[in-house]
């Protein structure tokens, strides 16, 4: 329904503002909702008589803010929309039926919301009973019939549902299509992607000798789709296509890992008039084998994105292992694994096994024999593509076979050994033929040891690689289409620095692409379709329709709906096919002249409902404070008090704020707290958050440092309450931990933290403080509740005589608040030797006594908790401390004290062995 | 609101303050110690009698001093002495735990930190102190206070019944029951005990009244409730009928030979713990 320049979506809604005086009548007699309160004394008032008055009626303003609230609800469920365009075109009104012809490929996708718009706006003004009708450009095996005729809301939700295709649209199949329908239209609206000027003009014209036609082309604004890649040695460079060679620009396209995570991203600049740009990636090798797509930043059509498959990045690489060495640095296949990493995907096994894998490339380090029935077999393999690397060694030097580029002496050449007079040789420079050109030899590899190659004339063009003296180092001989190549140097640097060179890499990496590659080994096979593009770029798991895929059709096809752009997967691996492979399609620059062209404004429509809808909620919350305080809720003149305040709050805080985000650039608070607590040694313990506990164990850490800090050599600074989530906890002796009476779990991220901070000599002492319970000998299970995942040792009572009991004090018992509780310590001997801790010195503590609390002062040095036994017991306490601090920071070098009696008695057995120099016999 | 610690603080604060009737020459020579004469013989330190020696007599409960005096034997008897017994009740009800102001404190706690406060003062001038409770002994002491706390603080039975023989007993409420309740719920108490103290602790709300507009009233801890249209116009009424109920329980009090003190939980502590030691010292002059 139409109002003017308003357009009612839903137009029975309106029905409702029926029900305006209803709503009037009734908001006039509700009375407003009473005040609560509590009164004791309301006996006296039962007998007084209740002269409860006719409801107070609402004010007049009030009834009309709701009942405009009310108007605006309604009016803004009836969907208008605001739509002056509508009025343009009345005089085509009765032509007959409608044809809306859309382009939906993917190269519609950049600006697919402007199309909807804009076939959405061409209806707008026609009669709501003339029929319409629908034709896609873009070929599918479900054609929709254009003679079918839809209704406006038929029309209307078809067009909403509709999605780019992955594929490009086929002009000329829609034209017959529609010829062979033998629809009449009298009107046809064309919304196309104005792209592809060569079938885009024939079509027009063809429609527009049909009935009078009207186009929309919606031209990408920007970059749309990527054409091609090029890779060498160290670039990948990708073509990105334009739409219009307008005035230069810039666009970045990104590289993205298997997960959607940018990698890398390139400018793309363009020349002024120029529709081609070039994207450039500077990767390393092993970043480059991580990217499995590109997509132009901002770019949302299937043409945007360029998959990368497996095909083009990875070389399937086979390693021969001869030895199976206890030592893994001395290894030969240690090194060549380490090289191919970046860059191959490696599989270990053994020769046979290997050659029926499908591989681009075999190393063999030093096997100086290939089996002759297995010889037969690497031949075939060889002139099939492949590449096989041989390193050389004391095995091939002594018993080499034939499979070699180029006939090799029976001996290796020893240079710069203490018996010979030369030095060891550095790499000279790489031929211009071999495939190492290009590569800097390094200054700082020097061979001490290699096989020689015969002298033959025709050894010079096997040579990939020479040593400064001019012998070969490197050598290789095409077999069929494959490779066959020799390092004449083991591949560990036995013979050899090579290995340990980042030149080694890059020769083992082209020596590898050296052969036919994996992409023509997988010449047959089927693929099926794994992943495919949708029209927007994104990756989904493959439709029904899509079918699988010849290897050898790769190059030709072109993405349709039974073989649509996306990851196909086969026996070689995955490969992808690209919407955009080679697209050379120009924009239309001229329509003809006798067709209307549709600009932008056309399909400008403005939907107000939303706008009345929160009006009629602004004046719902207005309504709201009205009610409170027309009830009395909202007291006039405490609002106005409440308003100052927080006038006053606010202006405080805006004046505060920048002062004290001024304060946490100058000095950043964590920084200087780990400073402060590598500078200073101090004691430090983990909050729990809850506050009493918290302040009680500062109390008790404060008192602890300050008699450290009056009887020993341990002068601690002010304890620290540490995060174990947040901060660092390796510039802390030991950390305490008072537990709550019922504690929060500590986070995982705290378990692990305190793990690494035990593990790497770290001390955690844990005061349950539950030991005022009577009778229970010790109850350690909220412990397990509180922080589970602590790898927590084997844990014993404090032996008697242990270092604890007398690393300053010699102590019998060590009491906290509660009187004679065990700490209990990491049982010796317990773990694994090199688990633990340097001197075998306890690394967690636990004990229940609530220790904290009896060492606890005041900023005035007065103790805060009384303590089971009094000043006694808590002196006591405080030597307890003290010698655990001790401990923990001299470790077990106590430890010899309380063997002293032991010494003793030996000295005594044995009369004075240190005066009669038998020193050594005491252990 | 307050919790027991809290409570016996306050307690502590407001005794601190009252004057303490073991100061002064003057006041030693006319109140009694705790102990009070029940002239007769029995356990006690003062004089009482000497009386002829009887065969059941034990031989070192002769006085040999006033024996040899002349043939006859003789036994010194001393004056019974006992400590004087003052019981507490505070109203449970629900009405009398609130308060209309959350930075107030509620009426129950006012009138249990006065009631400790003159319980604390009085035991330590040695007299028994002790609630309705049942199962608890009135006791003497610090640990005497110590239960009563406990006592009023949870443990107070919704009637109190008469318990021993108790010296005076003092019953904080708010009196808002009607006055034939009370006269049910007092009189036996008055004939086991001649002296007692009703103590009023009212919040200044109930006082006032000041309710405008619409209102729903809601006795706290009952469900019911009473929409008055206009709050205002039932004030006058409200106020007559406030002063009439406080009318007929100090008629009550004054039938029974009790005394009736009022506070109002927004004047301070201090003046209401005064006056009802004021109130029982009146007591203490008339034994």
């Amino acid at each position: 329904m139409t109002l003017g320049p308003f357009l009612l979506l839903a137009p029975l809604a309106l029905a409702g503002l029926l029900a305006l005086p209803v709503i009037w009548y009734i908001l006039r007699s509700t009375p407003p909702a009473p005040i609560e309160a509590e009164l004791p004394s309301l006996r006296l008032l039962e007998d007084v008589e209740s002269r409860e008055e006719t409801p107070q009626r609402t004010p007049w303003w009030v009834l009309l803010l709701r009942l405009t609230m009310a108007a605006l609800l309604i009016v803004g469920l009836a969907l208008p929309v605001f739509a002056p365009a509508q009025d343009s075109n009345p005089e085509q009104v009765d032509a007959g039926p409608v044809l809306v012809v859309i382009d939906n490929g993917w190269t519609s996708a950049p600006r697919w919301r402007e199309l909807q718009d804009a076939a959405e706006a061409a209806l707008v003004g026609l009669d709501r009973d003339s029929s319409i009708h629908l034709l896609l450009t873009t070929p599918t095996a479900l054609t929709n019939d254009p003679a079918l005729p839809l209704s406006r809301n038929e029309f209307l939700s078809q067009l909403r549902s509709l999605r780019p295709l992955p594929w490009r649209p086929d002009r000329d199949d829609a034209l017959v299509r529609l010829q062979e329908s033998d629809l009449q239209p009298g009107r046809i609206i064309w919304v196309s992607d104005g792209l592809d000027a060569g079938t885009a003009l024939a079509f027009a014209n063809d429609l527009n000798a049909m009935a009078p036609l009207s186009v929309f082309a919606a031209t990408p604004r920007g970059p749309f789709a990527i054409t091609g890649i090029e890779t060498d040695a160290g670039t990948t460079e990708l073509s990105v296509l334009r739409a219009r060679a307008s005035e230069g620009g810039q666009v970045y396209v990104s590289a993205l890992t298997e997960d959607q995570s940018a990698l890398a991203s390139a400018e793309v600049i363009y020349e002024p008039g120029a529709i081609l740009g070039a994207a450039q990636f500077d990767l390393p090798a092993a970043a480059l084998s991580r990217i499995s797509s590109f997509r132009i930043t901002g770019g949302d059509s299937a043409g945007a994105v360029w998959l990368w498959d497996s095909a083009e990045r990875t070389r399937q690489v086979g390693l021969v292992s001869s030895d199976t060495t206890a030592q893994p640095f001395l290894s030969d296949t240690h090194y060549v694994r380490k090289a191919l990493l970046p860059f191959a995907s490696i599989t270990e096994s053994d020769l046979p096994a290997l050659l029926n894998a499908s591989l681009d490339a075999i190393v063999l380090t030093d096997i100086g024999q290939i089996p002759d029935d297995l010889r037969a077999q690497v031949d075939a393999w060889l002139e099939s593509g492949g590449v096989l690397i041989r390193f050389a060694g004391p095995r091939l030097a002594a018993q080499g076979d034939e499979l070699v580029p180029t006939p090799l002496r029976r001996a290796s050449r020893a240079i710069g050994g203490k018996l010979t007079w030369e030095d060891p040789q550095q790499l000279g420079t790489f031929p211009d033929t071999s495939p190492f050109a290009g590569i800097t030899p390094p200054e700082n590899v020097t061979v001490q040891q290699q096989v020689l190659a015969s002298p033959r004339p025709d050894l010079a063009q096997h040579i990939w690689a020479r040593l400064a003296d001019g012998s070969p180092v490197v050598t290789a001989d095409r077999r069929g289409s494959g490779m066959l190549v020799l390092f004449h140097v083991t591949a560990n640097p036995d013979w050899s620095t090579l290995p340990y060179s980042g030149v080694f890499v890059e020769m083992l990496r082209r020596s590898i692409s050296a052969g036919k590659g994996g992409s023509d080994f997988d010449g047959t096979g089927l693929y099926t379709p794994a992943l495919t593009l949708d029209g927007g770029g994104r990756l989904t798991a493959a439709g029904p329709a899509a079918t699988p895929l010849e290897a050898a059709d790769f190059a030709t096809t072109t993405p349709s709906e039974l073989h649509p752009p996306g990851l196909y997967r086969g026996p070689g691996g995955t490969r992808a096919l690209n919407a955009a492979t080679d697209l050379d399609i120009v924009p239309v620059e001229a329509w003809p002249t006798n067709i209307e062209l549709l600009s932008d404004t056309d399909r400008s429509r403005f939907n107000i409902a939303g706008l009345l809808l929160s009006g009629a909620f602004g004046l719902l919350l207005l309504d709201a404070i009205i009610a409170l305080l027309l009830s009395g809720r909202l007291a006039l003149p405490r609002p106005r008090r409440a308003v100052t305040a927080s006038i006053i709050v606010l202006f405080g805080t805006v004046l505060y704020l920048p002062v004290q985000s001024e304060a946490q650039t100058v000095e950043s608070p964590e920084l200087s707290k780990q400073a402060e607590a590598a500078l200073e040694m101090r004691l430090a313990f983990i909050e729990t958050g809850d506050q009493r506990t918290d302040n009680a164990t500062r109390a008790g850490l404060e008192g602890l440092s300050m008699m450290l800090f009056r009887r020993s050599s341990v002068e601690p600074a002010e304890p620290h309450a540490v995060n174990p989530e947040t901060d660092s906890l390796d510039v802390y002796p030991i950390l305490f931990l008072g537990l709550p009476d019922s504690p929060q779990p500590l986070s995982d991220r705290a378990i692990e933290q305190l793990n690494s901070y035990l593990r790497s000599g770290g001390a955690l002492f844990v005061d349950t403080r539950n030991g005022s319970s009577i009778g229970a000998d010790a109850d350690f299970s909220i412990l397990r509740s509180s922080l589970e995942g602590l790898d927590a040792p084997q844990m014993v009572r404090v032996p008697e005589d242990h270092v604890l009991t007398r690393s300053f004090y010699l102590l019998d018992t060590m009491p906290g608040r509660y009187g004679d509780r065990p700490v209990w310590i990491e049982a010796t001997g317990a773990g694994v030797a090199e688990e633990r801790r340097g001197d075998g010195v306890s690394r967690l503590f636990i004990g229940d006594a609530d220790y904290l609390a009896a060492w606890a002062i005041d900023n005035r040095g007065r103790p805060l908790f009384s303590v089971d036994g009094g000043d006694q017991e808590r002196e006591l306490a405080f030597r307890f401390g003290i010698n655990l601090i001790i401990y923990v920071l001299t470790g077990n070098y106590k430890e010899d004290q309380v063997h002293i009696p032991a010494l003793l008695e030996r000295l005594g057995e044995r009369d004075a062995p240190f005066l009669e120099g038998e020193g050594d016999a005491v252990p | 609101m307050y919790d027991l610690n809290s409570l016996r603080a306050e307690a502590e604060r407001l005794a601190q303050l009252l004057p303490d009737p073991d100061v002064g020459v003057g006041a030693r020579a006319t109140l009694h110690h705790g102990a009070a004469g029940r002239r007769r013989s029995g356990l006690g330190e003062q004089f009482w009698q000497y009386r002829r020696y009887a065969q059941t007599d034990a031989a070192d409960r002769v006085d040999w001093r006033r024996s040899a005096r002349g043939d006859e034997l003789f036994v010194r008897e001393t004056e019974m002495e006992s400590a004087r017994t003052f019981l507490f009740w505070s109203d449970p009800n629900p009405g009398f735990q609130w308060t209309s102001n959350e930075d107030q404190p509620r009426k129950s706690d006012r009138a249990n930190a006065i009631l400790l406060a003159i319980a604390i003062t009085l035991s330590k001038s040695g007299e028994r102190i002790g609630s309705f409770s049942t199962g608890r002994r009135p006791g003497i002491g610090r640990s005497a206070a110590d239960r009563l706390a406990e006592d009023l603080f949870t443990n107070q039975p919704s009637d109190p019944t008469p318990q021993g023989n108790a010296i005076a007993t003092i019953i904080a409420s708010d009196f808002y029951d009607a006055p034939e309740i009370w006269e049910a719920r007092l009189h036996p108490l008055a004939k086991s005990c001649e002296q007692g103290v009703l103590f009023q602790v009212r919040d200044p709300i109930e006082i006032n009244f000041p309710f405008r507009g619409r209102t729903r009233f809601r006795k706290p801890g009952e469900s019911q409730n009473l929409i008055l249209g206009r709050a205002e116009t039932v004030q006058e009424a409200y106020l007559e009928k406030l002063a009439a109920q406080n009318e007929k329980i100090k008629a009550l009090a004054k039938s029974m030979g009790w005394l009736f003190v009022e506070h109002a939980t927004d004047q301070p502590a201090e003046l209401a713990s005064s006056e009802l030691q004021k109130t029982l010292s009146h007591f203490g002059l008339t034994l």
